[in-house]
């Protein structure tokens, strides 16, 4: 994966935050992806095809994936629950969506995306297919901290 | 008037709610993928839709092309995360009348409703 192919991904999260969520998210160090790494207590994921193929994760604290939600619809949810997975399936695919269309605009036929996966609980483990290297990008905002994945290459 | 709002996803379905009761229109049905908006624009005559993209059964874009077939003339607004030219230029070709591309500011898209529904 070049690393110039993560940056689409990080300025859409910032348009998510900006627009949506009235807030503004400040990004860390660009590193690789460890596979033993503490994948957060929620993770939505989104597959990418076509003309390029990958997979998009956000992965968040609890905390932060409540914040997130009641911001974004006005609530006072205290618990992860089926709107707050369904939340956060939406704002992954609104970060993908938003990188593809800034990754290539010339491209006669878009990148596809898959519908959404979201992971929760405290002890799993997140396995990547042999070969693939997963960019990692930690978030920090006044909603609390995150993490966006990223592994992307383009079809030759 | 009676809107139509179309998305997998119920949380996007509850903001574009929000937004519709910002631009007066208090009146909403809602559908959760291509099929089921179809179904429903059989049924009811809507005023407004809005419609994703990408939802699980049928696409919102073939959704579009199969209302504007059975000859339902409404407004339809792609609310959708496919941000290319060439998706918009689809989904206008299929018969939608305006775009909004998500993420959105709420002002935007109420802002959007109501010029679409100005000109309809």
């Amino acid at each position: 994966m070049k690393v110039e192919y993560i940056n689409p991904f990080i300025e859409s999260t910032y348009d998510l935050f900006s627009t949506m969520l009235s807030s503004k998210a400040i990004r860390g160090d660009v590193g690789l992806a460890k596979p033993d790494a503490n994948p957060r207590d929620i993770m939505a994921l989104i597959g990418l095809s076509g003309m390029a193929r990958g997979m998009v994760a956000l992965a968040f604290p609890v905390d932060t994936a409540l914040n997130m939600v009641n911001r974004l619809l006005g609530t006072q949810i205290r618990i992860i629950d089926d709107t707050v997975s369904d939340a956060i399936a939406e704002m992954v695919n609104i970060v993908a969506g938003g990188a593809k269309a800034k990754i290539r605009t010339d491209m006669e036929k878009p990148i596809d995306l898959s519908l959404p996966t979201v992971v929760r609980g405290n002890n799993y483990n997140v396995d990547y297919p042999s070969g693939s290297v997963w960019l990692e990008v930690p978030f920090n905002s006044d909603l609390g901290s995150f993490t966006l994945r990223v592994t992307f290459e383009m079809e030759k | 008037m009676r809107a139509l709002v179309v998305d997998d996803s119920a949380v996007m379905r509850k903001v574009l709610i929000g937004a519709l009761s910002r631009a007066n229109i208090n009146e909403v049905d809602q559908a959760a993928d291509g099929l089921e908006a179809v179904k429903a624009s059989a049924e009811s005559d809507y005023g407004l839709v809005l419609m994703d993209w990408n939802m699980p059964n049928m696409l919102g874009i073939d959704a579009v092309k199969a209302i504007r077939a059975a000859g339902k003339t409404m407004p339809i607004i792609m609310v959708t995360t496919e941000a290319e030219k060439s998706r918009v230029i689809e989904a206008l070709k299929a018969g939608a009348n305006n775009y909004i591309i998500k993420p959105f500011e709420p002002q935007t898209i109420v802002g959007k409703i109501q010029e679409v529904l100005d000109k309809a």
